[in-house]
């Protein structure tokens, strides 16, 4: 038994379990589920006991016996059920009021809180989240800008603007709060807060497209002073290894890469035992640093039109239509939060993405306004669907020196 | 009955009327009372109630084998058993199939077949219109499969569709996509069928009903036939507009969903809910009427509250219209928008739970004969229950915001779908198979039936809810392993295959039934409403020998107790009816399905943007119902003679 309620124990303990709460929306929305929970669960007990009762008491004991006698043909009693009508209307009044107060603190800050309250937009895109910091102002450049990793203050509410590019996505964390869709044409927000430190999943929770399921993103909360520190090192231009500088540290260790294919898992053990320590792992300089390879693979960032759609804030790669890549190697994860953010996964991101992430717009290439495409890896014949040729074609040791490159910009 | 006494050519007329004037072979109607032209043809209410019930069956088990697929993609994580897109195209075609190719036709199959049996009419009040709303249901739902044979594939933006998901900008962002035309228009096609049906149920059940049979002696089936035709007439309207609106944006250049130009996606919401909502009611309303129906007889008891049940299914139908925005807490609607709609959807708990009370309520003091339709019965009474309790959780906004978009919500509608509506429906054929075919299925299979669906129901749709609390999204064709989402999901998929293997028995012994099954007396349950008063099973062409009085609610119960009183009044009727020329019956017609062809055509055509093609169609349909105008009123009588009822 206790193996038994154990194994169901840990169906409700996921990373993005709802009842694993980390902050006060999230505890709100859980609150009235218990109330619903419990008036929903006394309810069904009481009427299956009677259920089940009138089952067995009145069940005839030979069905067949035709000279049963023919119970009373009663048409029933207004009294019972009139009463029965009244108290299933006042078991929906402890569902009610808390409802309502749930409803109106969850739909933004509390107003003696809001100065305190910190503002990030979150916008979809077909398939990865773009996240702007409006506050954060960088000189020359404009507004503070990352992807699919979402920064946060803990102990702070967060006011999130929900906006869309394309179609409607839904952002989901649900440890910190519920869903609230982002919807074209229609400014919609939302407020979480996250009580501590800590790092959460989150996940597109509104069909969007071929690769909605595999559209996620982390939140991760920090305290004020880390918190600070990260916002003043974002804004900063992306780190620069030059060519000649001496490879810091013993050489990295080469890594084998082997294509695991198509859907294969990008997450690992490791990573999942601590999360937030090795986010803050992840925001260190890798040791072993090449600077001829990192210097090749900025070359061929430029060389293979990454640079069109990517910025890498410094590197006079300014692209817009794709996430951001100015610290994309202090991210914990790749592909919109899909891949832990390790050598072999980049490389395969980059060499197969197709096979990570179908339909998405770096390997099938990015719709125009006036119907044209701006190519990707490939070339779609717009009447077949299959593709005509390639444009873009990585090779492995070429894809070794992105990730290096790539691994580089922290 | 019209007692209009014009015949034409039809050689059993032998009526007395002056000859009818001669009319050209094409607007001769056809008489085959067999063969492959008597069903093309029919408008025999029960000929057509069969033949949506076979191809409801039909897109039932097209609908499982989708749901299979489905379930095996995600028995494991990072399954590569089938792509992303064929997934989004299988949960697509899956609910598309199931809402409106499965449990609405196979509702409205009991509704042709018995609603007139029940009322004591020998027909509906527009037979040939009754053929086409069949003939268009099926061209509807050839044109929403017909993709899965084209090179654009199958429907994918879900059942529900969300612009701009739809429109041109992102489903033909890379290839030229024809399945959401092909939606649209099935869909669209789907709507003039229901819309058609249900405006002849709503005319038979005001009209045609037996002398004595009074609005509060209908049998409840029929009411929530009625209840349910009103929703129909009533809902479809705006997915009607949405549907157009959609079209012309794909096809014509508007923008009422296009984001570039200003268009507004959280219009389609609205507009698709305000008819989503009240499907839903659509879909479970006949579910509620036949158990209604199953739990009296088989406690050999009249219904528990009959008033209370008619006007609680009045008031959900009318309450159904006023929830509509619970689909849509997520979309930042406001506080009082929220609130409101949050309130509407617990009050309609109200109902609901009124329902389940009387039926425990017809059980109280019964003698409960555990016959499999009382079997399917009383799980459907648990299951619904099960389901309209996570629905109560959903009425609560906050809560709905972790559980909305999540596997609980699978979880739910399930349980009210299959645990409720097919539950029901699958009662209901065990209920009737008797008064329909003349044969009665084995109990012994048929509780084993009930059993594996029953367990096999549950074991795939109850972990559901803990996928759902523990964050895993609906729609997803593959998720990770780390995330606490893969005993459920195992699980699911076995009980998927078990609830597989027990839809497979259950239409096995169906189909053994229908050509060995044990004979049996029509009233082989000792039912209590007017269909069961019928002479002989199969009921014959023309229902009633004699049109029955009603003297009682439970109509057939009364006769069976009056039995002396009854045949006194129905000699006097019978000879009545014969001095007004004998059994007068509607005549068969090609035009029916031949306006509904062009329908077929044109929607083709149309999506192929062969704009004559379109036309022609168009063409076709109108000429078909110019002709079908034309050709006459039709009519013939049937005589029967003092020993048996044999046709003269």
């Amino acid at each position: 038994m206790p193996l038994f309620l154990g194994g169901w124990f840990q169906w409700l303990t996921g990373p993005q379990s709802t009842f694993d709460t980390h902050g006060p929306v999230a505890k709100s929305q859980l609150d009235v589920f218990y109330v619903t929970l419990w008036v929903t669960g006394i309810t069904f007990v009481i009427v299956v006991s009677i259920l089940s009762y009138a089952t067995l008491k009145f069940k005839a004991r030979k069905t067949d016996d035709p000279h049963a006698a023919i119970p009373h043909q009663g048409h029933g009693n207004p009294l019972i059920e009139l009463s029965l009508i009244g108290l299933s209307v006042l078991a929906l009044v402890f569902i009610a009021v808390p409802t309502l107060k749930s409803i109106w603190y969850s739909y933004d800050i509390p107003a003696e809180r809001k100065e305190n309250a910190y503002e990030v937009n979150a916008i979809g895109y077909q398939w990865w989240f773009k996240f702007e910091y409006p506050k954060e102002q960088i000189d020359g450049t404009g507004t503070l800008v990352a992807a699919n990793e979402l920064v946060i203050p803990a102990g702070r509410p967060v006011r999130i603007n929900l906006r869309t590019t394309d179609v409607i996505h839904s952002f989901w964390v649900p440890k910190l709060a519920g869903k609230v869709d982002m919807i074209p044409n229609r400014g919609n927000h939302l407020w979480l807060e996250a009580d501590q430190p800590g790092y959460f999943w989150g996940q597109c929770a509104e069909y969007c497209g071929e690769s909605h399921a595999v559209m996620r993103f982390r939140v991760i909360a920090l305290d004020e002073a880390a918190f600070a520190t990260w916002v003043a090192r974002q804004k900063t231009p992306a780190r620069s290894v030059a060519a000649d500088a001496p490879v810091t540290g013993s050489p990295a260790a080469p890594y084998e890469f082997k294509n695991p294919g198509r859907n294969a898992p990008g997450w690992s053990a490791e990573f999942d035992a601590a999360p937030f320590a090795n986010w803050e792992k992840q925001q260190n300089v890798n040791a072993g640093e090449n600077p001829a390879l990192i210097a090749q693979g900025r070359q061929l960032f430029q060389q293979k039109t990454c640079v069109s759609c990517h910025t890498v804030r410094g590197h006079d790669f300014n692209g817009t239509t794709a996430p951001d890549l100015t610290r994309v190697g202090a991210r914990t994860t790749i592909a919109a939060g899909l891949l832990e953010n390790t050598p072999e996964n980049l490389h395969r991101w980059i060499v197969h993405p197709d096979e990570v992430k179908p339909g998405n717009k770096m390997f099938v290439g990015v719709p125009m306004t006036g119907g044209t495409t701006m190519a990707g890896y490939i070339n779609l014949d717009k009447d077949t669907g299959k593709p005509t040729g390639h444009n873009i074609v990585i090779n492995d040791d070429e894809a070794r020196a992105l990730v290096s490159y790539l691994h580089s910009l922290k | 009955m019209s007692a209009h006494a014009q015949t034409d050519s039809v050689g059993h007329a032998t009526h007395t009327a002056p000859p009818a004037e001669k009319r050209s072979w094409l607007l001769t109607r056809p008489t085959a009372k067999t063969g492959i032209v008597s069903w093309l043809t029919t408008v025999d209410h029960k000929k057509i109630g069969l033949m949506y019930g076979i191809s409801a069956l039909f897109f039932f088990l097209v609908g499982g084998v989708e749901a299979l697929l489905i379930r095996l993609q995600l028995a494991v994580p990072n399954n590569t058993f089938i792509s992303h897109q064929l997934y989004n195209e299988l949960f697509t075609m899956h609910a598309t199939t199931m809402i409106f190719l499965a449990v609405m036709p196979l509702s409205a199959a009991f509704f042709n077949y018995m609603m007139p049996l029940q009322i004591g009419a020998r027909d509906v009040a527009f037979p040939r219109l009754n053929g086409f709303a069949f003939w268009v249901f099926l061209a509807g739902a050839i044109v929403i499969n017909v993709g899965w044979f084209m090179k654009s594939g199958a429907p994918d933006a879900g059942w529900f569709g969300y612009a701009p998901l739809t429109s041109k900008a992102y489903s033909n962002q890379f290839t030229h996509d024809m399945s959401t035309d092909l939606w649209v228009m099935g869909l669209q096609i789907l709507g003039v069928s229901s819309v058609v049906g249900s405006l002849n149920f709503i005319v038979t059940i005001i009209n045609m009903r037996a002398p004595g049979m009074t609005m509060m002696r209908l049998p409840v089936f029929t009411w929530m036939t009625l209840v349910t035709a009103f929703l129909i007439i009533l809902s479809f309207p705006a997915i009607t507009i949405a549907l157009v609106e959609l079209m012309m944006d794909r096809s014509f250049g508007t923008a009422f969903f296009d984001i570039s130009n200003g268009g507004l996606p959280i219009l389609w919401q609205h507009l698709f809910w305000i008819f989503g909502h009240p499907e839903v009611y659509i879909l479970i309303l006949p579910a509620m009427g036949i158990i209604s129906e199953i739990l009296p007889t088989f406690s050999r008891k009249p219904l528990f509250g009959y008033p209370i049940i008619v006007f609680s299914g009045a008031t959900i139908g009318f309450l159904g219209f006023g929830v509509w925005s619970h689909h849509m807490f997520t979309t930042g609607m406001g506080t009082v928008a929220t609130a409101a709609f949050s309130l509407m959807t617990m009050a309609i708990a109200v109902p609901t739970g009124v329902k389940i009370f009387n039926w425990i309520g017809t059980l109280w003091g019964g003698h409960l004969q555990m016959r499999t339709p009382m079997m399917f019965a009383l799980g459907f009474v648990w299951m619904f229950m099960m389901g309209g309790f996570s629905g109560v959780m959903h009425s609560a906004a906050p809560a709905d915001a972790q559980q909305q978009d999540s596997y609980f919500v699978v979880a739910h509608f399930h349980y009210v779908l299959i645990g409720g509506s097919v539950f029901a429906l699958l009662a209901g054929i065990h209920y009737w198979f008797p008064l329909i075919f003349g044969r009665k299925v084995s109990e012994f299979w048929g509780k084993l039936s009930f059993w594996v669906i029953f367990s096999g129901f549950n074991i795939t749709f109850f972990p559901m809810h803990f996928l759902g609390l523990n964050g895993m999204p609906r729609r997803t064709a593959v998720y990770d392993g780390n995330m606490g989402w893969n005993d459920a999901n195992l699980i699911a998929t076995i009980g998927a295959l078990i609830l597989g293997v027990g839809i497979a028995i259950y239409f096995t012994v169906m189909i053994y039934t229908y050509f060995k099954g044990e004979k049996t007396s029509h009233d082989v349950w000792d039912a209590r409403t007017l269909e069961w008063a019928v002479p002989s099973t199969p009921p014959p062409e023309h229902n009633f020998d004699v049109i029955p009085t009603v003297h009682a609610r439970d109509a057939y119960w009364y006769e069976k107790n009056h039995q002396a009183e009854i045949a006194k009044e129905q000699a006097a009727h019978a000879a009545d009816e014969a001095s007004h020329g004998g059994i007068h019956m509607p005549s068969q017609s090609w035009f029916p399905i031949i306006a509904a062809s062009g329908l077929l055509t044109g929607a083709l055509f149309f999506v192929n943007h062969i704009m004559i093609g379109a036309i022609a169609g168009g063409a076709i349909m109108f000429l078909g119902v110019y002709l079908w105008a034309s050709e006459g009123p039709g009519g013939y009588h049937i005589h029967l003679d003092d020993k048996n009822h044999k046709k003269h």
